[in-house]
Formats: C-alpha cells, structure tokens, sequence
C-alpha cells in the first residue's frame, strides 16, 4: 500500500468515525429519561410561588423550545445540529444557564482540565515506564521486586482513598497545601501561575499516583517479554552493555503499546477527570459534563463529547500516522 | 555563656511572639479573616458565574439574593411576617376587586454607583420583563401576575394585577427564600445593546454589598461592604458585621469537614450528622442548631413526604394509601436516614414555630380523633416520646435528648402508629392479600410491584429517606424497589401522569406562614390530566381530584392572607388531603446548617431564632446584621 493510500484510507476512517460519533451524540440525549424543559420549568415554579397559570406555563414552554432550538421534529433538529456542529463548530446556548454560550462553558475549564490532565498523564507515563523497565529488565533481582511491589501496591487502590489519603496527609495532618484551591483572578503573572501550579499540585499527584502504578506493571510486564527475545539474547552474546541493551534493544521495543496507551489516555483527557474535580474542587469539563448529564442540557453534553470524540479520533489517527515511524514492521506492510 | 545566651535571644522571641501576636489570618483572596465571614456555597460550583443579570439565569447561589439584591418587601423568616425594604410601607389596595396597588418606594435609598432609587427603576423592569418576556427566563412569574402599571410620581408606582391579588407583597416581594422581582438599574440596563443576552457582571447593586471578585471558575465570589451601606436597600436594618463576605465552595463533604475544623469557614449548608459530630470532636467552635437533640434546623418551608398517583389503581383507593401509610415505620426510617435528627409531620405541610399555631396545634384535636371507614383510629399523639425512648434505648445520650414540653418542639405533635396488622385488613378490604411470597397481590392475583421514585445523589438526605422508607415497606410485605433519578427526570415524573406512580418529594407542600396558596393554590381542575396522559401537569402533583378542595382553593384566593376565612380554608384543605391520604407527609426538611464560632458568633440557632439560619435565602441578611466578630485574628 502506497503511503498516499495508507494515509487517505486513515483520514477517511477518521471523518467516518467522527460522523458516527456526533450522530450518536446526538440522539443519545434524547434516550435520557430527562427532559431539559420540564427541569428548567421545575425550577421556575418552585419559585413561582403557585401564582403560574397553566396558559402560562405553555406559553413559557413554547418560548424555552423555540430559545433551545428544540422546535420541530428530530429530523429538522439533527439537520440543523449537524449544520451548527459541523460547519460553524457551535453547540448554541445551554439550556440550564440560558443564554450562556456552550462553547464558552467549555473553553473556560478546557484550560484546566487539559493543564491538570495532560501534565499528569504524562509525568505518571514518563516515570511509570522507566521504572517499568528497569523492574522488567532486572526482574531476576530482588531490588527489581521492590520496584514493582510499588506498582503493585498502587495500582489497586480506589482513586477516591488514594485522594483522601493524600488530602488529609498533605493538606491536613502536615498542611503543605490546601485543602481545597483558591485560584486567583486578573491578568496573567509570574505570581498567578505560581499560584495555579501551587494550588494543582495536590489533585495532580493524585493522578501521577494512580496512573503511575499501572504503567510500572504493564512496561514490567513488556520488559520481561522482550528481554527473552532472540535479539536481545543476541545483543547480549556480541557483549553489549546492560545500559545498551536495555535502553535501545527492549525498552525502544517494549515502548511501542505503551506509546499507544498514551495517545489514547491523552485523547480521553478532554473528558476531564469527575473524581479529582469534585474532591479537590478544581475546575474542569468533567464537572461540567455531570451537571448536564443529570439536567438533561443536551447542548453541553453535545459540545463536551464532540470535543471528547474529537480528541481520541484525532490521537487514533495521530497514532496511525506516525507508527510507520516508531514500528519499521508497519512500514514494510 | 547560658546566660549571654538567654540575654541574647529573649528580644529575638520575644519579637517572634510579638509577631506571632499581632500575626492576622488573611483568607485565601487576601482579605483579612476576622472581617470576613466565609461560607460555603450551596450548590458547590456555579456553571455560570459571569452571568449576574437577575432578568435571566445567573449564578443566583453566589450571594446577589442576601447582599447584592433588594427587594420591595422582604419576610421576617422568625415570624413570618412581611415588612417593607425598598417599599415605604405595605401595599395599598386601590379597589375592592383587589386588583389595583399602590407602591409607594423608600425615599433615599441609592444604587452602589451613586444614582438614587426611583420608581423609574420599578417601571424600567416592569417594562423590559413584558417587552423580552419571550426570551427574559427569569421573568415569567411577574409577568404572569401583572397586568398593567403606572408611574405616579418619582416615588409611587400603581400596579394592577390579571386576577384579584391577596398576596401582593410576597410575589412581588419576598415569601420565604427570595422575590423574582428585581428592579434592576435603569441607567446601567438601557445602555446595555441587547438587554437579554446582558451579563451585567460586577453589576450595581442596590443591597449593602457589591462584588470585589468572583472566580471565573464559579469555585467563590467575594462581597464588600459599601461605604455608603446606611443608603442602601436594607441599610436601615442596622451595620452589617462583616466587611466581607466569602461564598466559596470547600469542594466534598470530606474536605469541607476538614476546612471547618480548620476555622477556614463559618457556616456550612447541608453537612451529614457524622461530619458533623467528626469535626466537633476535633473544635469545639463548631456547633449544631439546637444544643439538643434533635440538631438540625427544621424551619424550611417545604417538608418531606410520599407523593402519590391518587388516580392511578391501586393507589386511587384511600384503604391503599392509608395503608403504606400504616406500613411506615418512620421511627425506624428517621433513626436509620438521619440519625433520628427529624421533626415528624402528619399534615401535608411542615411542624414550624410558624405553622404550629395555624395549623398543628388547632388541627390537633381532629388529628387525635380521626377514623379511617372500619373505626380505627390512625394517630399516635405519643410519636414524638416513644422516639425519645427508642433513642435512649438505642444509646443515645440522655442528656442530649429533650424532655417535657420540648419532645414534641423537637420530634413534632405526632404521626400515624406503625401497623402493618392494620394496613393487611384495610387492603384485604379492597381485595389485596399476601401471595405465597409474602407480598402483596393485586386483587387480580398478579404479583404487586412498586417503583418508588427517589431522588439521586443531588439530594443525600431524601436518598436516604426513601431507601429507607423502601425497606420499611418491604419489610410489611410490598414489594418496592427505590428507583434513583437524577433531577431532571425527577421533574419529568413528577410532572407526567404516565410516568408517575410514587415519590419520595416536596414540591407541593410547601408553606411558610398562614399563606398556604403558595403551594396549594395548583389545586385546581386545570391541573388535572387523564391518568396515562404524557402532558406534563402544571402544579397538583398531589394530582389531587376533590371538588370540595378545589372549591376552598378557590374561595380563599379571594379573600385576605390574614383573614381568619382565609386560615380556615386552608385547613379544611389540609383535613381533607389528611383524611383521604392525599400524601404521605414525613417530616419537616431537616437542614443542618453547622456553624463555627471561631472568628464569628451570634448566629441564628434554636435559641435564639431571630431568623432562618439558611446562608442562601435572602433573610441571611438579618444574620449579618446580627453576627458579632470574637476579636480573634
């Protein structure tokens, strides 16, 4: 397969996938048991104090669908949903906090979560990985053990203790940080973005803790493999160093899943992380998302999972695209 | 040498202390702590913090009801009565049909910019709400109230209503948490190019406080005192203590626990009785409303209760309904669901200071003498005690427990006895026997099987209720499964015949003072829709069908809120929803509302109840007059 077929075949899979995927975020709302008019009428009556008529409430109604852009049956809707999405990249007002603009809920904690995220995801990978390998690569030696009994102890936990505990040993028992982040307003400075990696600190470790254990064991795992391969016994028989071999021969080889793991762990992270968000107060898409989950605010949960679908095709096609790179096996396919 | 030691670090320590001394705590948005009253916010993050324009959705939990807004009238919540804030008085009725008003406004009152409150103001907003009344969503109460309006003066402002009004001052004022009448600034509105996409952020307030900062995130908005705070809206109540106020949210339960053992904030919303009793036993600053048991605050105006589907079978049968009714061990389900920290109530409404002399106490006698069609009588006058008595038995402390006349203060006037005997007899009457199961049956002999529909973990506390409430009735022999919704669909089915059969819920009974319409005025045949209807209702999610209700309903809207006539239909009302079982009423809403008196005291408490305790109605203004600082640093 020519490299114009290879490529024009992934692109192709890629809008194909996107297609599907923002169909399906369409309808899938609409499967909800919840009605986004009926929770934002709830609302406005229990603060009505009885006084809305029936005649007034239909008419409230009839203004909130046409405000929604829910007027129609689903056909027109989905037509101009895909017209919205698609060509102009706008997911309308949500619903809940009428007339705030989706895009501009979502563009205000995307920073946050993508910083958070993004930040950890990789440290736990980086530091994972190189412990993974030198546990796998060593694995007949007990201080390869004790790296991997970190692994082992950590990747266990529930992401809510591990939270916990680090939250009241760090920011209670020995208060470094705090308890729950502060983060300042007005212009960007040196000082306010001390303060946000700061006030970050806490719920990133967190996940550089829960995401660490699981890279340990899984390269360990991969390592151990590789190191059995016939050229790495070949390596060794032409009397290269165990620094050599295990840097160029097994982790270069044993990378190449983990390499995809990442692309996709990174892809997921624009769905922001609910645990972390709620603990430790941090803002961020996944709480966003939660809120419109259980409201029924259709234009939000599209905006946050179109952005989600987007981002893992996008780090799937990304990952096919530069394997041939990393895996010379591909390019010879 | 020890001594050229001593001699050489005393002035060091010495000033060290000094420091130490004079060190003051600054909060986390560096205002200093003991001028700053912190609280947590009570729906956690606000989605849209920069939305501040009260015509539409804002981010109305960050303080703008309580400090920033101000109202024609406001509700004293310890008594219930309404008083004037921005109003020079009460209301004057122009005609005898009660349709025609007067208000005449305070005079030197002036928005935080400067620029003095007028009825151009009161007019302004009347006009914007009818002209955008399609696209304002914050609006439709007023303007499906008001008919018409003219200004009279500089000061004085007729109104007319669409229908005779009795309740004039707590729909355009307040009732009990806050009004949606908010007159906004004329001068700041009508310069905004399109006033319903108007964010109106950092806005002109008319209430003692404007804001400093608010997060973007939506994680804590600061207020400051204005220097001008005596000719604001409520500036005539008195100096507000705090110069600051701090609504943030201290994130989960967990973290929130452990911030107010940290003296980082002073009041808190809904914490469970377990992070509460953690935290005072770690600072002994932190206190609970009542010193007895039990703790909670039960002055919100609404109260818990099963809702049921009246027409839908088998529930339209009162024997049915009377008998989940008797099948509720409620003792059981409000040690299990709230640590026994709950003031029952038998009438669709809550057991308040302010409701008792209305309602429980006249309507005592017709509680106590009550029968059902076989002769029994259903009441236990003596609920309260023997949950006293369970409780002791169950280890409670005695001395935390209330005695003599304060037993029925805290634990209600009483319930219904819990007599799952009698409930078997009264379904068997209707047909409904035990399978070989040991459930129910219908009379058909097909197995029973009821959804209860309770809320998810958006309301912790009616979770609880209802699992418990669930298991209760398994227990007697229904076979029920708790089913969680979140809170949109919870409207939805509470709203839709089709989908509803039973719930745990509150939205219908909710009454603060004498002025019971607030929540039974939906009793009405416009709000009754076929059983299997998928329309969704407007109000009577009792789905309450009596004519003779329907008639009270209607004849007290014609009359005033005040009138003994007036209190006289409501009863009526609430004998018939009691004797037909319309609703299963609970319990008062418990509401915790722990505060810390580290740098702040003098909150309202059962005590000394000079207001409802709650930081997001807008009576939390009496609590920050009333507050006093400790002088701690």
């Amino acid at each position: 397969m020519g490299v114009i077929q290879y490529v024009a075949k992934r692109v192709g899979l890629y809008l194909a996938v996107l297609f599907i995927g923002v169909t399906i975020t369409f309808f899938l709302p609409r499967l909800l048991p919840t009605n986004p008019i009926d929770a934002y009428i709830g609302q406005i009556q229990s603060r009505a104090n009885g006084v809305l008529s029936a005649d007034a409430i239909a008419q409230l109604r009839q203004n909130l669908e046409e405000l929604y852009g829910l007027k129609g049956n689903l056909f027109s809707q989905y037509v101009g949903y895909l017209n919205r999405v698609i060509f102009h990249l706008d997911f309308g007002p949500s619903f809940t906090y009428y007339p705030t603009p989706v895009s501009g809920m979502i563009l205000n904690a995307l920073p946050w979560t993508l910083g958070l995220l993004l930040v950890s995801t990789v440290i736990a990978w980086v530091l994972g990985n190189l412990v993974g390998v030198v546990a796998g690569y060593f694995h007949t030696r007990r201080a390869a053990t004790v790296l991997e009994v970190v692994g082992i102890l950590l990747y266990p936990i529930p992401y809510y203790i591990l939270a916990v505990s680090v939250i009241l040993l760090l920011a209670y028992v020995i208060p470094i940080f705090p308890l729950s982040p502060t983060f300042p307003v007005g212009d960007l400075s040196l000082q306010m973005v001390g303060s946000i990696i700061y006030n970050s600190t806490l719920p990133a470790l967190t996940l550089v803790l829960a995401g660490f254990g699981w890279n340990i064991l899984s390269m360990k795992a991969l390592a151990v493999a590789t190191t059995e391969e016939p050229y790495v016994t070949f390596a060794r028989l032409k009397g290269t160093s165990n620094w050599t071999r295990m840097v160029r021969y097994v982790f270069r080889n044993a990378m190449l899943p983990q390499v995809t793991a990442l692309a996709l762990s990174l892809g997921t992270v624009f769905n922001g992380a609910l645990l972390t968000e709620i603990l430790f107060s941090y803002p961020g898409v996944g709480l966003i998302m939660r809120t419109a989950a259980s409201s029924g605010d259709y234009n939000v949960l599209y905006g946050a999972i179109t952005l989600s679908i987007l981002a893992v095709a996008t780090a799937g096609l990304v990952i096919d695209l530069i394997y041939p790179l990393l895996d010379p096996r591909i390019r010879h396919r | 040498m020890a001594r050229l030691t001593a001699y050489l670090l005393a002035p060091v320590l010495g000033a060290l202390m000094g420091t130490m001394a004079f060190a003051q705590t600054m909060t986390d948005v560096g205002t200093p702590r003991n001028e700053t009253l912190v609280v947590q916010t009570f729906d956690g993050k606000a989605a849209n913090p920069d939305q501040q324009n009260p015509l539409n959705a804002y981010a109305i939990w960050r303080g703008f009801r309580e400090l920033g807004w101000s109202f024609l009238w406001e509700m004293d919540t310890a008594t219930g009565n309404s008083y004037p804030e921005l109003a020079a008085g009460p209301v004057e009725v122009l005609n005898p049909e009660h349709t025609k008003f007067r208000v005449k406004l305070r005079q030197g009152v002036y928005w935080s910019d400067g620029v003095e409150f007028t009825a151009d103001d009161v007019v302004y907003t009347l006009d914007t709400a009818f002209k955008y009344k399609d696209k304002l969503t914050f609006v439709s109460t007023y303007v499906n109230y008001v008919k018409s309006w003219k200004q009279v003066d500089k000061y004085t402002v007729d109104i007319e209503t669409i229908n005779p009004a009795y309740d004039f001052q707590t729909v355009m004022g307040v009732y009990s948490w806050g009004s949606l009448f908010v007159p906004v600034p004329k001068h700041i509105f009508e310069k905004a190019a399109d006033v319903t996409t108007f964010k109106n952020p950092n806005p002109v307030t008319l209430g003692p406080y404007t804001v400093k900062a608010y997060d973007p995130n939506g994680f804590w908005q600061l207020w400051q005192l204005r220097d001008d705070w005596q000719r604001s809206g409520w500036g005539n109540l008195g100096k507000p203590g705090p110069k600051y106020v701090l609504y943030k949210d201290f994130g989960a339960e967990e973290t929130r626990t452990l911030a107010f053992v940290q003296n980082q904030y002073d009041e808190d919303t809904f914490m469970s009785p377990d992070s509460i009793q953690a935290a005072q036993a770690k600072n002994p600053a932190i206190q609970t409303f009542s010193p007895k048991m039990p703790f909670n605050d039960m002055n919100d105006a609404c109260s818990y209760g099963v809702y049921i589907n009246q027409q839908k079978a088998p529930f339209d049968k009162p024997e049915v309904r009377w008998a989940l009714a008797l099948s509720l061990d409620l003792q059981t389900v409000g040690i299990t669901a709230v640590n026994g920290q709950f003031k029952a109530a038998a009438l669709p409404i809550s057991d308040t200071p302010i409701t008792n002399p209305s309602f429980y106490k006249p309507l005592l006698p017709f509680l106590k003498e009550l029968k059902l069609a076989d002769g029994y009588q259903p009441f236990n006058d003596k609920f309260a005690d023997d949950l006293v008595n369970k409780l002791k038995d169950q280890g409670v402390d005695a001395a935390s427990l209330p005695t003599g006349d304060d037993v029925a203060k805290g634990y209600g006037e009483g319930w219904w006895k819990f007599d799952p005997a009698e409930a078997e007899k009264l379904l068997g009457s209707v047909g409904i026997k035990k399978g070989g199961d040991g459930f129910y049956t219908l009379p058909d002999g097909s197995p029973w099987t009821i959804e209860l529909v309770i809320p998810s973990d958006w309301n912790k506390v009616m979770q609880r209720v209802g699992f418990s409430i669930a298991d209760s009735w398994k227990k007697a022999g229904f076979n029920v499964t708790a089913r969680q919704a979140d809170n949109g669909e919870f409207n939805t089915v509470q709203n839709t015949n089709s989908k509803f059969s039973i719930m745990v819920n509150w939205s219908n009974t909710c009454v603060y003072n004498a002025n019971f319409l607030n929540s039974w005025r939906t009793f009405n045949k416009d709000n009754v829709k076929d059983v299997n209807s998928n329309d969704p209702l407007n109000g009577n999610y009792l789905r309450e069908t009596d004519p003779a209700v329907f008639a009270l309903v209607a004849d007290a809207t014609k009359r005033e809120t005040t009138s003994p006539e007036f209190l006289a239909d409501g009863q009526k009302i609430a004998t018939a929803l009691v004797t037909g079982m319309a609703e299963i009423n609970l319990m008062n809403i418990p509401t915790t509302i722990p505060t810390n008196s580290y740098y702040w005291t003098n909150y309202p408490k059962a005590d000394n109840f000079y207001a409802a305790p709650y930081t997001w109605w807008s009576s939390f203004k009496k609590t920050i007059v009333n507050i006093k600082p400790t002088g701690k640093q």
